[in-house]
C-alpha cells in the first residue's frame, strides 16, 4: 500500500509542469560599466515564455530607445539596440510563464563615454 | 463541541466578505519585482497553493515533526492545515510524545501595492482542541486573529541601491484560548531577508551563478506575550533559504531569547514544495476563480 502511494506520488512529480520565469542571467547584466555600447539586451530566463513576454529599455530621462523587433524563442528575449550614447539605461522587462505566472524586473547598466 | 469566541466570529465574517472582494492575486510568494521566499518561523503574508513536508524542529528537549498545506480558494484566499507529532523529552521528567492538535488557518489578501513591493493579509489560526493525543495537545481550542504583512525595498533610492534586496515580512496575532486557566497572548513574529536573486537581478550582476543567487540568508523571530504580565518568550533564528524551481530548502539555527524561552540553540528545517507550479493546470489553481 504504501509502495503504491510513494509510486503515485513520483508519477504526480515527474508530470510536466512549468513555473514562475526568473531572470537568470542578463546580458548585459545589472548594474554593468561598459566602455563599448551593446548591440543588444539579451535576457535568458528560468522558464520558457509565451510571446506576451517583453522588454523596454529606457533612457536616462525615461524615453524608451528605440530597439529592433523583439525576439521571444524559448526561455530568451533578444533586443536588438541602435547605437547608445554614454549614459545611464534602464531595462525593464515581464515575463509571462507558459503556466500564465507573471513575474516583472528593472535593472539599469551604463555605457561611459 | 467549542464555541467559538465573538471576535473570531467577527473576524472569520471580515475575511469572506474580504475574500470576495479579495482581486486575483499571484501565486507564491511575488509581488512586483519581489519574490518572498516561505519563511520556516514566520508564516508569511501570501494565500498560495504550497505545501511543507517535512518541518524539523529540536528546541528545549522537544522535536517536532510537521506538515502544512495550503490550498487557494480564490485567489488572494486560501486555507491552511497542519498537523504535527511532537516528542517531549525532558530530563528527570517522563517522554511525552504524540500528535499536537490539528490547526486550521484561512488567510485572505486585502492590499497588494507591486509598486511599493507590499502586501496585507489578515488571517485566523485556530487550534483545534482535543484533536491531538491527550499526552502532548491541549484539549481546548485556540482561536488566533492574525495580520500579516510584506515589504520590499526595491523601492529605495539609488544611493541606497545595496539596500534594495532588504525585505521584511511579520504577523502579528491575538491567542485567545478556551482555556480559562491560559492567559491570552500577543503572538508576534518577523524576518528581516536579503534577497540574493535580487542583488543579482535589479542591483548588481555579481554572477554568483544559480545555486548562490537562489539563496536569501535571514533572520526570523518568534515570540508570545501572555497578557497577564507573565513575560514575553520565544526564539531568534538566523539561516538560509534556498529557492529552486519548484521546492525550497531552508534551515535555521533557535536561539532563545530569555531561560524562559528555553535552553540551548536549536535547529529548524524544512522541504516545501511549491504546488501552483508543479500543478499549475490542477491542484495548484485556485478552486473558484483561478485564470485557466
Amino acid at each position: 500500500m504504501n509502495l503504491r502511494v510513494l509510486a503515485c506520488a513520483l508519477a504526480c512529480l515527474a508530470a510536466p509542469a512549468s513555473a514562475h520565469a526568473f531572470l537568470d542571467h542578463a546580458k548585459p547584466g545589472a548594474g554593468t560599466v561598459l566602455q563599448v555600447a551593446p548591440g543588444s539586451v539579451m535576457l535568458l530566463f528560468s522558464d520558457d515564455l509565451q510571446p506576451e513576454s517583453g522588454v523596454t529599455i529606457l533612457d536616462s530621462s525615461g524615453h524608451s530607445v528605440g530597439t529592433g523587433r523583439v525576439m521571444i524563442t524559448g526561455n530568451c528575449i533578444m533586443a536588438p539596440l541602435r547605437r547608445l550614447g554614454a549614459g545611464k539605461y534602464r531595462v525593464v522587462w515581464h515575463a509571462v510563464s507558459m503556466d500564465d505566472h507573471r513575474t516583472q524586473g528593472a535593472y539599469v547598466f551604463e555605457v561611459k563615454p | 463541541m467549542h464555541i467559538l469566541p465573538k471576535g473570531a466570529v467577527r473576524a472569520a465574517a471580515l475575511m469572506l466578505a474580504a475574500a470576495i472582494t479579495a482581486s486575483p492575486g499571484q501565486a507564491h510568494g511575488v509581488i512586483g519585482q519581489r519574490f518572498f521566499p516561505a519563511t520556516i518561523t514566520t508564516d508569511d503574508p501570501f494565500a498560495a497553493d504550497e505545501l511543507a513536508l517535512p518541518t524539523v524542529s529540536r528546541f528545549d528537549h522537544e522535536t517536532d515533526v510537521e506538515f502544512d498545506y495550503s490550498k487557494t480558494i480564490f485567489p488572494g484566499f486560501a486555507i491552511e492545515v497542519g498537523m504535527g507529532h511532537v516528542n517531549i523529552h525532558a530530563p528527570g521528567e517522563p517522554r511525552a510524545r504524540g500528535f499536537d492538535n490539528l490547526e486550521v488557518s484561512p488567510s485572505v489578501e486585502l492590499y497588494r501595492s507591486p509598486a511599493h513591493e507590499f502586501i496585507l493579509t489578515t488571517g485566523l489560526e485556530w487550534e483545534v482542541g482535543g484533536t491531538g493525543s491527550r499526552s502532548v495537545a491541549e484539549r481546548s481550542s485556540t482561536y488566533t486573529p492574525t495580520v500579516k504583512f510584506g515589504k520590499g525595498f526595491g523601492d529605495l533610492p539609488d544611493s541606497l541601491k545595496y539596500l534594495r534586496p532588504l525585505a521584511v515580512t511579520g504577523t502579528v496575532g491575538y491567542a485567545m484560548t478556551g482555556a480559562t486557566s491560559e492567559p491570552r497572548s500577543i503572538e508576534w513574529a518577523g524576518a528581516v531577508e536579503y534577497s540574493l536573486l535580487y542583488l543579482q537581478n535589479n542591483v548588481r550582476d555579481e554572477s554568483f551563478g544559480r545555486l548562490v543567487s537562489h539563496l536569501t540568508p535571514l533572520v526570523e523571530f518568534r515570540f508570545s506575550s501572555p497578557t497577564d504580565g507573565s513575560g514575553t518568550t520565544g526564539t531568534i533564528n538566523p539561516g538560509l533559504i534556498w529557492s529552486g524551481k519548484y521546492i525550497q530548502l531552508a534551515a535555521e539555527a533557535m536561539i532563545p531569547v530569555n531561560r524562559a524561552s528555553g535552553h540551548g540553540t536549536g535547529f529548524i528545517a524544512q522541504l516545501h514544495f511549491y504546488i501552483d507550479d508543479l500543478f499549475p493546470h490542477s491542484l495548484g489553481r485556485p478552486i473558484f476563480g483561478g485564470h485557466k
